[in-house]
């Protein structure tokens, strides 16, 4: 039998050689970005260039957030007791869904780190369509969100209270409609209700949970994310503004312009009422309004970081019923400025 | 075969984060960070771009496949889970997955290796409304009106001469900007242009102020430094009559904030 104190010692010295590896691989990754791009003094042909670093932009200000999002995450499922968080909230589905649509004013992440949480959420025991009522209702009903849309349009055309009431509807619709699902976890993609049963059934010191939590869910969003900015820095480049921005005079066809350039262009939701500013004196107020509900919701990148949990059956009902109430709304703000 | 699959799954999740965060901490340190994101966050993206270069060693501690260990001593098999219902969904699936993997990891390969640049000139022309953006709004007028203008860049003076109510209390001014040249349709000078970023490159919105000059032969995208004073037209819109236009070499802090 092994003294307890070799033991020790066996163990410390794997935990160093572990550690070790994993910064030699981070020396390797630096010593990469220091020496190669000096090999590329010219850069690359415009266009390219300008997709990578529109894209790279992206990745640079959303990987903090998603990081916040994995650490919450994190938190949900390994360190906070198991009902911890269900004891707090109604017991009546409705008012679940209520309350769940308000978590966005006190969880401090944005939409990229919403996935991870409310993978999070779904782990901890939480119904799909109540993760989804979250992840509808709090890129939009959240405090950072609502200051820069009162900074860039304050009470005017009713632009902020119909982003943000339009925010909370669309959210628990889509909640109510997912909760008559008689199966709820076929809304969920097999490899996420795999993960799921993993972590419910997982072992080890909360230390090596969290470890393996770190490694699934980073392993879940990195290429989700990394594609969906890619795609978003792409389009950018390759589809001419111009051509959406003719019709913008239109109440019908304004609308529809401005929800695909919502769509195209995946900025994130706390900064994307100003980007919206500058087309307010040429485009209608609805489709002002359409542009902010349906871009903090179905853009690229987040259709991308959906994926990782949502089937895609699921995540096209999203979409659509994101469109249609979006629609609906807009039409009504134009109707009413 | 079953390892190769979790060397995989650490260099899509944990490699792939761990390469971002060197490519954010190697632009933190050469000052270049500005290039992608409006330096206000820089403290955000750096801080955490340290938890996850904390984070990432410390997950080599766990061997590989134990985040799929269910403690009853094997590793569950997430595609012979699904293989069990429908194959040819299921190697679809595979595919799918490897195939985003491998694009995945080349776009962040890419980023890695290509030199930090900001975008184009041709693409900030490209990206005009055509209406003026209102960056700032009525603060940056009433800032205007007091006199302390002396910070003012290309975006300031767009909004200003947008949205000013008494456009007469500027004229006389004298401005010194840098910006890059745009076609100006009246062929009475230019349009002097910046990109004016409030997040990141992608919200980036082109900012543009008339110039009046002589000199009509610089090609558009020309990085130029411009001193003047601000006069009217005659319909009451405001221009800058320029004194001296430079040609200068591309700022290393090309947008505005």
């Amino acid at each position: 039998m092994t003294p307890p104190a070799a033991t020790t010692r066996t163990r410390a010295g794997l935990w160093l050689a572990g550690v070790g590896v994993g910064l030699a691989a981070i020396a390797v990754l630096v010593a990469i970005r220091v020496f190669v791009p000096e090999l590329f003094p010219a850069g690359v042909q415009d266009r390219l260039q300008d997709g990578v670093t529109l894209a790279l932009s992206v990745l640079v200000e959303s990987l903090p957030f998603v990081v916040l999002g994995v650490i919450l995450s994190i938190v949900v499922q390994v360190w906070v007791p198991p009902g911890a968080i269900e004891r707090w909230m109604p017991r009546s589905a409705w008012g679940r869904r209520a309350v769940l649509s308000l978590v966005g004013m006190i969880v401090p992440v944005c939409e990229c780190g919403n996935v991870p949480f409310a993978r999070g959420l779904l782990i901890g025991g939480f119904a799909p369509s109540e993760a989804l009522t979250f992840l509808v209702a709090a890129p939009i009903v959240n405090p950072i969100v609502i200051i820069t849309t009162h900074q860039a349009f304050g009470f005017g055309d009713g632009i902020l209270v119909a982003r943000l009431v339009g925010g909370y509807l669309v959210a628990n619709l889509i909640g109510w409609l997912y909760s008559r699902h008689p199966d709820q976890d076929a809304l969920l993609t097999a490899r996420f209700a795999r993960s799921r049963e993993l972590v419910a059934c997982e072992t080890g010191g909360r230390g090596r949970r969290s470890l393996a939590q770190l490694v699934i869910e980073l392993r879940a969003v990195m290429p989700a994310l990394v594609i969906g900015s890619a795609l978003a820095g792409a389009v950018q480049v390759l589809v001419p503004r111009d051509a959406l921005l003719a019709i913008g005079s239109n109440p019908v066809y304004s609308i529809v312009a401005m929800v695909a350039l919502a769509i195209v262009v995946s900025i994130c939701s706390n900064v994307d009422a100003f980007f919206a500013l500058s087309f307010a004196s040429s485009f209608t107020p609805g489709s002002i309004v359409a542009f902010l509900v349906v871009g903090p919701l179905v853009d690229l990148k987040m259709i991308a970081l959906l994926r990782t949990t949502f089937t895609t059956r699921t995540i096209a009902g999203i979409v659509v019923v994101v469109l249609l109430s979006a629609f609906a709304i807009a039409i009504g703000v134009n109707l009413l400025a | 075969m079953h390892s190769a699959r979790w060397v995989f799954t650490r260099l899509l999740g944990v490699g792939l984060a761990a390469a971002l965060a060197v490519v954010t901490l190697s632009l933190a340190v050469t000052g270049q960070l500005s290039l992608y994101i409006n330096p206000d966050s820089a403290w955000f993206a750096v801080g955490m771009a340290i938890v996850l270069l904390i984070g990432a060693p410390l997950t080599f501690l766990l061997p590989l496949g134990a985040e799929a260990d269910d403690g009853h001593g094997h590793a569950h098999d997430e595609d012979h889970a699904l293989d069990r219902g429908a194959p040819r969904r299921a190697s679809l699936g595979r595919v799918a997955a490897v195939t985003g993997g491998v694009l995945s990891g080349a776009i962040v390969l890419t980023m890695l290796v290509l030199p930090p640049t900001a975008l184009s000139t041709q693409l900030a022309l490209e990206r005009g409304t055509g209406a003026p953006p209102l960056f700032a709004g009525s603060d940056t007028v009433a800032l205007a009106t007091t006199g302390d203008t002396a910070s003012f860049g290309v975006g300031d003076w767009a909004s200003v001469f947008a949205t000013a109510t008494d456009p007469d209390a500027f004229v006389g001014k004298s401005v010194t900007l840098t910006g890059f040249v745009a076609p100006d349709d009246d062929g009475r000078g230019f349009g002097l242009t910046r990109l004016v970023i409030t997040h990141c490159v992608i919200d980036a919105q082109p900012a543009t102020v008339p110039v009046a000059t002589d000199d009509l032969s610089l090609p558009a995208g020309q990085w130029v430094s411009v001193s003047g004073t601000i006069r009217p037209d005659p319909d009451g819109t405001l221009r800058i009559a320029a004194a001296d236009v430079t040609e200068i070499d591309p700022p290393g802090d090309p947008y505005e904030y």
